[in-house]
């Protein structure tokens, strides 16, 4: 069975079970690609994954199931198990959408030349990249990462009340990993491209940007513990900004896991800050004319408008907790709930170059590296983490940093915020946003 | 999967002149029962299949991937990565496995969760709700889940290994969420073990979420620190994710193999103080991380890694050791049939000491007691660590002064072993998942209390 054929029978087989309501997430992907280590094509890999997962509602009580499986048997059985599940499960007050007419948008998210990509392709640039990560500079000691690839993926949504929309995409990466070192000290510097573009994938441009990123890090020295400014650079700025997206999520909100329940209309923020959802963008990887429960989305949210909170996110349980139209953020794979979701997050480029940003402050630290996610948490907003980077004084880069600390509140730094760039990162992200001037951050070294 | 397929796939990728090949399939039935907001959130029984095909050469490793079990597709697979290396068949031999089967399967304490109504989950979730939220009313959100995998794998490989094995793991998972005026501090609690429903009939759900409770709420008031070099005590149990990040990556063939970790080119040398003996090993009987079988059909072992501050040995798998010249070790692991395997760790922990808590203490005058550790990261290239701190007191003329929250601790790994100076008597071992390049595995991590002279704690 293909990806409809299982679709198909899985929707014939709800009605027979007499099912009151039902919707179904379906995905086949292709992946391939190698890596390479020493000039040595060390691994290749090839998969094909496919899977189907149900969410029944029987008597408004849910249950989940899915699986691996195509045959007519196993999804049969997926059926019974989402039904058994019914017997424990609380009742859900909401409805099933009906289908609705899309946006008619081009999100260019599937480019036919990356089908014809393929192992002798991915060798070449592979074995070039490595050369050039070797070759980028003299202090470059080892490239343990070289990697090359692409997959193409079809998912399909579909619901008993004649909700059916497919989706084709694919993508291609090319990136290194590698380690400079002087003296004793070592550092790693990586760079991956991805997209649908391959004319971008210049491998001498991304092994020069790769060792940039660890040496500009080589002579790090710490900095005194104390109080500082500093610029979250636009190359993690996205994940401190993603690692607390689940505060503006209305589950979040009604669950009591965000620090955010009460503040809609409210100043949440410096008046600097904007952060919008957009799911119409082409090229952006998050962009989705229909979000996993069938709803179709918007070309923007505001999330959150000159610091003032003008929406959560919604799916469709949310939204009716909440008695609001959903958003079109509901999320699900097919082995999972459904959840909630950015489509892409956005904050709106300012007016400063980040030199400028630097600038303001006597005393300023370039974040550009961050050391893991563990000491931060979305729902009481900490955030303790290692961060890596270069010291600024008066506006010129004095020394690299590393062997200290970032420690704040996510809701406590964001009523700090005194500038935001005119620059994204290029990376291939559904999350953007420029860099960021934060004052009066806790730095322990 | 029956014996001629087997069989047939594995001539295949000899006849285009692999060295090694494997079969692996694996078919797993899970369950998962999530509470929240006092209402069931999510109930989920389902089926995960497939196959996982790697052809060697030399040691470059060809891996495949699918659901689909149609034997045509599995051959074209075969040949797809033959043709990737642009590998001619010769057409000549023909493969048979030597033996039977060899199965490993559940013991006979085994309560096969799959037998398990539904609703035996549901009253534990309900009671470790009920327990966590009469702690206090300032205890604002309780999510609990049981969640439980039966999985049947088979191995077969070109060397003539043809086994199965019948794998259980169950977890609890609980976090407390109190609120004071807007402040929030999440509490966790995650055992799990290589066991089936016995393991929640044995568990002390009442005083796991009674302690998660009164942790969030006895956190939710405490101060920070003040960030600065200082030395710390680790506690015991869940602190061992310490080692577990630091030395345990950089000790795996993974990581050596490509030159990618301090510790190359260091067995036998001294990396730690002789105060320090640590070990990984799959065979502790129900512990999370254990199995009898890695999933390269290997039987699991006992590994010293460090002895008296001295290394002797790297964790493992089938290709690690040709690269390296290590003895293989039963740790090439992988999440499913979706990864090759690779060497991980299982259950690797520091041996217990001779010191006491309180000796510990008495050596501090200003420091950090990081109790309860959260999770954390490693960089093995560079060594560079992180780790949260989730419940923490600072140290204060040799005695555990006021609560702080929001501590991190950073380093390198082969800088901070030295430093640990003393080594306490409480070994305790905690399950935990480890994510790398062959997915997430279910590990245990451990160790006793633990002194270490100088580390940088992030405060304010």
């Amino acid at each position: 069975m293909d990806l409809e054929q299982a679709a198909g029978f899985v929707l014939e087989e709800g009605k027979r079970y007499g099912i009151d309501s039902f919707d179904l997430i379906a995905t086949d992907s292709e992946d391939i690609g190698i890596e390479v280590f020493k000039g040595r094509i060390v691994s290749t890999e090839t998969s094909r994954s496919r899977g189907v997962g149900i969410r029944v509602l029987n008597n408004s009580r849910p249950g989940y199931s899915y699986s691996e499986r195509f045959s007519k048997e196993a999804l049969s059985q997926m059926v019974r198990d989402a039904m058994d599940q019914t017997e424990i499960t609380d009742p859900l007050d909401m409805e099933l959408p009906g289908p609705k007419p899309l946006a008619e948008v081009d999100l260019k998210h599937y480019n036919p030349a990356l089908e014809k990509l393929n192992f002798a392709w991915m060798r070449e640039q592979g074995l070039a990249l490595d050369h050039a990560s070797w070759e980028s500079d003299k202090r470059v000691e080892n490239v343990p990462h070289v990697g090359v690839g692409k997959s193409s993926t079809q998912s399909l949504i579909a619901n008993s009340k004649g909700v059916f929309v497919k989706k084709e995409s694919n993508v291609a990466y090319l990136g290194t990993g590698l380690v400079v070192a002087e003296g004793d000290i070592k550092k790693m510097g990586s760079y991956y491209r991805s997209g649908r573009d391959i004319s971008q994938f210049d491998p001498s441009y991304i092994a020069k940007e790769a060792a940039y990123r660890g040496t500009e890090l080589l002579g790090a020295k710490p900095l005194p513990s104390g109080v500082y400014t500093i610029v979250l650079g636009n190359r993690i700025s996205p994940q401190i900004f993603g690692m607390f997206s689940s505060p503006y999520f209305a589950d979040a909100v009604q669950k009591g896991s965000s620090r955010l329940v009460g503040k809609l209309g409210n100043e949440v923020a410096s008046p600097k800050l904007s952060i919008y959802c957009e799911a119409h963008t082409p090229d952006y990887p998050g962009s989705r004319l229909v979000d996993a429960e069938g709803i179709p989305t918007s070309a923007r949210t505001k999330v959150l408008e000159n610091g003032i909170l003008k929406s959560y996110l919604y799916n469709l349980e949310s939204a009716k907790k909440d008695n609001v139209l959903p958003t079109g953020h509901g999320v699900r794979s097919y082995s999972g709930r459904a959840g909630t979701s950015f489509s892409n997050m956005i904050v709106p480029l300012g007016d400063k170059t980040r030199d400028e940003l630097l600038a303001s402050d006597s005393h300023c630290i370039l974040v550009t590296k961050l050391e893991g996610g563990a000491g931060c948490s979305a729902v009481s907003g900490e955030i303790s983490i290692g961060v890596q980077g270069i010291y600024y004084k008066n506006g010129k880069p004095e020394h690299a940093v590393d062997r200290i600390t970032m420690n704040t509140n996510y809701f406590d730094l964001l009523h700090k915020i005194q500038g935001i760039s005119n620059e994204y990162s290029d990376s291939y992200s559904s999350i953007k946003v420029p860099d960021i001037l934060i004052s009066e951050i806790h730095v322990a070294g | 999967m029956n014996q001629s397929n087997i069989e047939t796939l594995i001539d295949a990728g000899k006849k285009r002149k692999a060295d090694f090949v494997e079969i692996y399939e694996e078919e797993s039935r899970n369950s998962s029962i999530s509470l929240r907001d006092q209402k069931i959130e999510q109930s989920l029984a389902a089926t995960d299949y497939g196959i996982g095909i790697r052809l060697v050469y030399g040691t470059d490793v060809l891996y495949a991937y699918t659901s689909n079990d149609d034997q045509q597709h599995l051959l074209s697979l075969i040949h797809l990565l033959a043709d990737s290396r642009g590998e001619a068949g010769n057409g000549s031999g023909t493969f048979t496995l030597p033996g039977d089967v060899s199965k490993y399967s559940f013991s006979k304490n085994i309560h096969d969760p799959r037998k398990v109504p539904p609703f035996r989950r549901l009253e534990l979730l309900q009671t470790a709700d009920t327990v966590a939220r009469k702690v206090s009313s300032k205890i604002i959100q309780v999510g609990v889940s049981a969640s439980d995998i039966v999985t049947n794998v088979l191995i077969a490989n070109s060397e003539g290994l043809w086994v199965e094995d019948l794998r259980v793991r169950s977890r609890f998972f609980l976090s407390v969420t109190a609120e004071n005026k807007g402040e929030r501090f999440v509490a966790s609690e995650s055992p799990g073990a290589l066991k089936g429903f016995e393991f929640f009939e044995g568990l002390a759900v009442e005083d796991i979420a009674r302690k998660a409770g009164e942790r969030a709420l006895f956190m939710l008031d405490a101060g920070y620190i003040e960030g600065k070099k200082m030395p710390v005590v680790m506690g015991n149990g869940f602190g061992g994710v310490i080692f577990h990040e630091a030395c345990g990556h950089p000790l795996e063939t993974e990581a050596i193999r490509k030159k990618s970790s301090p510790f190359v080119g260091k067995l036998g040398e001294p990396i730690a103080q002789s105060c320090l003996t640590a070990y990984d090993d799959g065979t502790i009987e129900e512990q999370y991380g254990s199995l009898k079988i890695d999933d390269e059909g290997m039987p699991t072992q006992k590994t010293l890694l460090i002895e008296n501050g001295i290394l002797k040995a790297y964790l493992a798998d089938r290709i690690g050791s040709m690269e390296t010249g290590s003895p293989r070790t039963g740790s090439g692991r992988r999440e499913s049939y979706q990864y090759a395997p690779v060497s991980r760790m299982r259950n690797t922990y520091i041996e217990a000491g001779k010191d006491s808590l309180d000796e510990m203490f008495a050596s501090v005058d200003f420091g950090l007691y990081a109790k309860r550790m959260g999770g954390g990261s490693v960089n093995p290239a560079t060594g560079e660590f992180n780790f949260a701190v989730e419940e923490g007191y600072v140290i204060r003329n040799g005695k555990i002064s006021e609560p702080v929250r929001g501590a991190t601790l950073i380093g390198k790994g082969h800088e901070i072993l030295p430093k640990i100076s003393m080594v306490g008597k409480d070994l305790e071992l905690a399950a935990g998942t480890c994510g790398a390049s062959s997915g997430s595995i279910p590990v245990t991590v451990g160790q006793p209390s633990l002194k270490v002279d100088e580390i940088l704690v992030g405060g304010r």
